[in-house]
């Protein structure tokens, strides 16, 4: 708040004044006072009213300047009115009054939203805890049946990933950080996908993976899951390779995930990490891409505090690397 | 024949994993009282327990821990559909033998199933078929003081058809443990390594033991 635009926005109490003193000096002329009276009068009236002035300016200035200097340095703004001193003067209480209320009122608003999803989060657990029943009796009834056991499982996976979805949007993190064996993560996610691979007839390898990684086993589980399903959903026509390989070295380990399939396209790979983004492979494809699957490794790998990248040359090859931190060197990105 | 008793509260799925686990030769118990489950656990006395996780009136991880703490050392594999790392951990710490969630492959569970009465009878360091001793760990058989090396692969085939003597592996069974003991290997594989097996044995004197039934599977005889 400058002197200036303060007095410009006093004009009016100037102009009242001004009429006042030519009033009052009439009056004192008018009253045959000698000269130096009215002269005493007249500056004595204007000192005055400019104390006053200045006292009301200096007053409002400290709040206004810390106002806006907390505005404008505060990350989070509607912390703001914790931040302020209630101020002693009428046009500033009626401020801070109103900047209470309506902070109040988003926050009520916003936990009332916060406790709508944490309901939706739960619901869907709950129901995706209650869908896995018939899953699992479907499962075993018709467990000689190879095509029936093939859709199941891709309704499995599309239920899991719901799962997630929910899980990462959330703010709270349920998941627990050990010592894992990479290994059997691995394994876990070749059993899952044995028939696929098998029926298509592609070539599993894993190498070098038995290292210790600091994760939670079921969430890297499901990112490796993801990243197989789609080397498997976008493979070549024939002899197709799918290739795991873990690398130990002192403040990491890397898994790289390659597979030899179609690739993808230089221009979307940058985007392949994107909420909803199809690129041209899942477009064309007969099963449509819900470009949910990469988008969820990658926050998930966020939240885990690993490092998750994709390099890829069409027709020939995709390769997932992730990296993963060992103990006190993971930075848990939130 | 093993008693394996089910704590599951769904009838379905409690029903076709009692149909599957009787037609795979354990007999099999059901719980259909929950209040007084752990009473009922002790009075069956099983040789295994397949626990879930969500069932009425006790939580599946506090009854394991209640029967622990009662000395009740029965193996426990937990069936649950809860995918959560901490559920699996909780349940470990109390003392669970396997944490396996659903849906569940049939044939994996059956091994992780046999896994844990291997482990539970006295461990022999070798196996033996007629006139040969096959020691699994080292690799190798032997007959009358003579070596024979068998690859890691060879050797889980052999050990997983004689296990089964007399009767028929159905050869994506056969897969599946080979998958789950790390070793991914594609059909074209299997069959090569099953001639060489045959090989290997026609080399020892067994001429003919492993039958291929068409459609079906592998015996030995």
């Amino acid at each position: 708040m400058k002197l200036s635009t303060y007095l410009k926005d006093k004009l009016y109490a100037f102009l009242i004044f001004t009429i006042y003193i030519i009033i009052l000096i009439l009056f004192l002329i008018a009253l045959k006072l000698t000269s130096s009276i009215i002269i005493f009068i007249t500056a004595f009236t204007v000192a005055v009213f400019f104390i006053i002035l200045f006292y009301d300016y200096f007053r409002k200035r400290k709040f206004y300047e810390e106002l806006l200097d907390k505005l404008y340095s505060l990350d989070k703004k509607y912390l703001l009115i914790e931040m302020l001193l209630e101020p002693n003067f009428l046009e500033g209480k009626i401020l801070y009054d109103v900047l209470d209320e309506v902070n109040k009122n988003e926050h009520d608003l916003i936990s009332k939203l916060k406790n709508k999803q944490e309901d939706f989060k739960e619901y869907i657990e709950l129901w995706i805890h209650e869908v896995k029943l018939p899953l699992a009796s479907l499962t075993l009834i018709n467990r000689k049946d190879k095509n029936t056991l093939r859709e199941l499982k891709r309704i499995e996976d599309d239920v899991e990933q719901i799962l997630y979805y929910v899980r990462c949007e959330n703010a709270n993190n349920d998941y627990l950080i050990k010592e894992w064996n990479l290994d059997t993560i691995i394994k876990n996610v070749a059993l899952r996908n044995k028939d696929d691979l098998l029926a298509l007839d592609i070539d599993f390898k894993v190498d070098n993976c038995n290292l210790k990684v600091l994760t939670d086993s079921k969430w890297l589980e499901f990112i490796i899951n993801q990243i197989v399903s789609n080397s498997i959903k976008y493979k070549k026509d024939k002899d197709s390779i799918i290739e795991i390989t873990g690398e130990d070295s002192d403040d990491f380990v890397t898994i790289t995930i390659y597979d030899n399939g179609k690739g993808i396209s230089k221009s979307d790979l940058p985007r392949v990490f994107n909420k909803t983004f199809t690129g041209n492979n899942g477009r064309t494809l007969s099963s449509k891409s819900t470009g949910m699957g990469l988008y969820l490794c990658k926050e998930l790998c966020n939240k885990l505090g690993h490092k998750i990248e994709i390099d890829s040359k069409v027709n020939e090859y995709t390769k997932v690397i992730i990296t993963i931190y060992k103990k006190g060197l993971y930075n848990l990105g939130g | 024949m093993e008693k394996i008793l089910i704590v599951e509260d769904d009838e379905t799925l409690r029903d076709e994993l009692s149909n599957l686990l009787s037609n795979s030769g354990y007999e099999v118990l059901v719980l259909t009282d929950f209040k007084n489950s752990k009473e009922e656990i002790i009075k069956f006395n099983p040789d295994l327990i397949l626990l879930d996780i969500n069932i009425p009136y006790l939580n599946g991880e506090v009854l394991l821990k209640n029967l622990r703490d009662d000395k009740v050392n029965t193996p426990v594999i937990m069936l649950t559909s809860s995918n959560k790392t901490i559920d699996e951990v909780l349940s470990i710490s109390y003392g669970a033998d396997d944490y396996i969630t659903k849906p569940y492959n049939p044939t994996i569970l059956l091994l992780r199933i046999n896994n844990i009465f291997k482990r539970m009878k006295k461990s022999f360091d070798y196996l033996e078929y007629d006139d040969l001793k096959i020691y699994p760990n080292k690799g190798i058989v032997v007959k009358d003081e003579e070596e024979f090396y068998l690859t890691k692969n060879e050797m889980l085939i052999f050990t997983y058809l004689l296990n089964n003597r007399g009767s028929i592996v159905n050869r994506d069974d056969l897969m599946s443990y080979l998958w789950n003991s790390d070793l991914y290997i594609n059909d074209n594989a299997l069959t090569v390594n099953i001639s060489r097996l045959r090989g290997k044995l026609y080399d020892m004197g067994y001429r003919d033991v492993i039958v291929t039934r068409k459609g079906e599977g592998y015996l030995l005889k």
